[in-house]
């Protein structure tokens, strides 16, 4: 790893943990590879509000002059997330990544997504259907998934 | 009596030290030479607490004149008699140029320039008599900047080149001479006020003094024009041929402005030729040449050469001056260098020879197909399948493979293992790429949509995976996800 990725990245840890993201809680970061975070993204709006969803963030060793990607580890019934874990989130696609963007607002634009589906640009075309044709559906179908596979918000 | 004698001897030594610069003892001495426009060269060891005026009388016997009348010349400036060595910018083994004086006139008002100086401290920033180097406040800097910046001790000139000979970024000086006779015995009209006035030829005009008849131009009013040059700081001067390319974009960190990329404060720093003027530390832009070099994303830019632009993509941002990527380390400069050289060749409709270990690019013929590696490995290779030259048209590339195997089992079974692993990786690569349809570079899938764009640089061709041909909404429409 350089120094310069384990700078930033020492720094944006440490700036996040201080200004305590209500969005995005347990920081968890091995002390022997920065490169590794995982968190949790409590989203507010329903039909995810109940649940919390560990992510885990691996940033390259090229860091910040590439982007890092973004996985979930609990499953989540939603049009943008594929049944890996993948998100496909334009912040950080190697298109339109900038050496400047910090890990909070790739956070954030996370949050903002999670929230708010893109159905126009899904990686679960079955799910988009259905959150765009059957609302109603969609949002029993994926409280009930939450209810079963999130894990327990403490607030 | 002796006592007395060695009293007298005393008192004498004593006065003797008071009243002459010659005894002094010479603390840090500064070993320089004197050129004259007759040719003479003389070395002498100045002192830094010195002044102009010692020089002169130092120098005025050798040109067979009196003191009032030599003219002491350096880097595009005559230097006054109370300007002190110190203040002067001179290094190890830096050339002054003494000349004579053209008129009585010009020494009487000299003299009276210096008394003024003398009695009026405040206004020495308006001086003329130090060098270019001295007078010139920062040329990164502008308007108010540079106002603010005056205060600050650093507020000498900066400048910051790649030495040829310390092989490393060091501190430059700023030098000029004549561009018609290349002589530094020049002085010029006005200072430098920023990059062009030193880097765009035939800026500023100046007098020429290097030979006894002044150098004159074809120009309307006949004068010479000031060329500007650097040299390293850092090591004693060898000489007037021994240049350094300026780094126009690393500047002293004035303002404090963070790293873009690691966000720490250091200097000194490079500044993009954005309009934000993006700034990086040294280390985080090694750092970005490297990971853009491993993926070929440099850009052959048809004025500046291969180059980069400023990370955030901000538009006209290329580095200009293809020096800067010399502060990479030696490995990774050849790499750029071959890299450059290869995507020069494959623009200018050239092939590189296929051969392992030759890599030499060819410029070719296009209506033949036959490429012989003339100042390479002498291959002669087919240029359309990049096999060994053949009459009629390419095999398929499985078909080649196959009948090289068979014909080496005899010959050397070891190599045949070899060979069978290469076998195992080309299937691989087969089984997993897709070639780009516009440049043929092998593309593979690791996940995500059927939307590809080709990473190389210079080609962003947009393609559809299952197709093989350009990105369609059809293909949006029909098999976006698979």
């Amino acid at each position: 790893m350089s120094g310069a990725a384990n700078r930033r990245l020492q720094k944006e840890l440490a700036d996040m943990r201080a200004s305590g993201l209500r969005s995005f809680r347990d920081i968890e970061v091995d002390d022997r590879n920065i490169l590794i975070w995982s968190g949790s993204i409590c989203p507010d709006n329903p039909p995810y509000s109940k649940g919390a969803f560990r992510i885990e963030i691996i940033f390259p060793a090229e860091y910040p002059f590439k982007p890092p990607k973004i996985a979930f580890k609990t499953k989540i019934y939603h049009p943008n997330i594929d049944e890996k874990g993948q998100v496909c989130l334009p912040i950080i696609s190697a298109e339109n990544w900038k050496p400047a963007t910090k890990t909070d607002q790739v956070i954030q634009a996370l949050v903002a997504l999670v929230n708010e589906p893109e159905p126009e640009h899904p990686l679960r075309a079955e799910l988009a259907e259905e959150y765009l044709k059957d609302r109603k559906k969609f949002m029993k179908n994926a409280e009930e998934f939450t209810r079963k596979h999130s894990e327990k918000r403490h607030d | 009596m002796s006592f007395i004698i060695n009293f007298i001897r005393a008192v004498l030594d004593a006065m003797l030290e008071l009243f002459s610069f010659g005894r002094k003892g010479i603390s840090n001495k500064l070993p320089i030479f004197v050129k004259t426009n007759t040719g003479k060269q003389i070395s002498l060891n100045l002192d830094p607490e010195w002044n102009i005026s010692n020089v002169k009388r130092l120098v005025a016997p050798s040109l067979g004149i009196s003191p009032d009348e030599v003219k002491i010349i350096f880097a595009g400036k005559e230097l006054e008699d109370c300007t002190r060595i110190s203040e002067c910018d001179l290094g190890t083994q830096s050339v002054l140029h003494a000349v004579k004086s053209r008129s009585r006139s010009e020494i009487e008002t000299k003299s009276k320039k210096c008394l003024e100086t003398l009695f009026d401290d405040e206004n020495v920033g308006d001086v003329p008599s130090k060098p270019l180097s001295s007078t010139l406040v920062d040329l990164q800097l502008k308007g108010e900047e540079r106002r603010d910046s005056e205060s600050n001790i650093k507020a000498k000139a900066h400048f910051f080149v790649h030495c040829p000979e310390c092989k490393k970024l060091c501190r430059g000086k700023l030098r000029v001479r004549c561009n018609i006779c290349k002589g530094g015995c020049f002085t010029v009209h006005r200072d430098p006020e920023c990059w062009d006035d030193v880097l765009v030829p035939k800026k500023i005009q100046g007098h020429c003094e290097s030979k006894e008849i002044a150098c004159m131009s074809d120009e309307e009013n006949g004068l010479p024009f000031a060329e500007f040059y650097f040299k390293c700081a850092e090591h004693g001067s060898g000489g007037e041929k021994d240049y350094a390319a300026p780094l126009t974009l690393i500047k002293m960190n004035l303002k404090k402005v963070p790293c873009l990329a690691c966000g720490d404060i250091s200097d000194p720093v490079l500044v993009f030729p954005c309009v934000a003027g993006h700034t990086s530390c040294l280390d985080c832009f090694k750092l970005y040449c490297i990971s853009r070099l491993q993926e070929r994303q440099f850009i052959s830019h048809r004025e500046f050469g291969y180059t980069l632009a400023c990370p955030v993509n901000c538009e006209n941002s290329f580095i200009q001056e293809i020096h800067h990527f010399k502060l990479l380390e030696k490995d990774y400069y050849d790499r750029y260098q071959q890299f450059g050289a290869e995507e020069f060749v494959l623009q200018s409709g050239g092939v590189l020879c296929p051969q392992p270990n030759c890599g030499m690019g060819i410029l070719v013929d296009e209506n033949c197909n036959r490429v012989h590696c003339q100042n390479g490995c002498n291959f002669v290779f087919c240029k359309i399948c990049k096999q060994g030259y053949h009459i009629g048209d390419c095999l398929p590339e499985s078909a080649i493979s196959n009948n090289m195997s068979v014909s080496e089992f005899s010959v050397n079974p070891s190599r045949v293992a070899g060979a069978r692993w290469d076998e195992a990786s080309k299937i691989a690569i087969q089984v997993t790429t897709k070639p780009c349809p516009k440049c043929r570079t092998a593309t593979e899938r690791a996940g995500g949509c059927m939307h590809m764009a080709c990473t190389r640089a210079g080609c962003n061709f947009e393609w559809c995976w299952i197709c093989q041909t350009e990105w369609t909404r059809d293909c949006m429409a029909a098999h976006w996800f698979g």
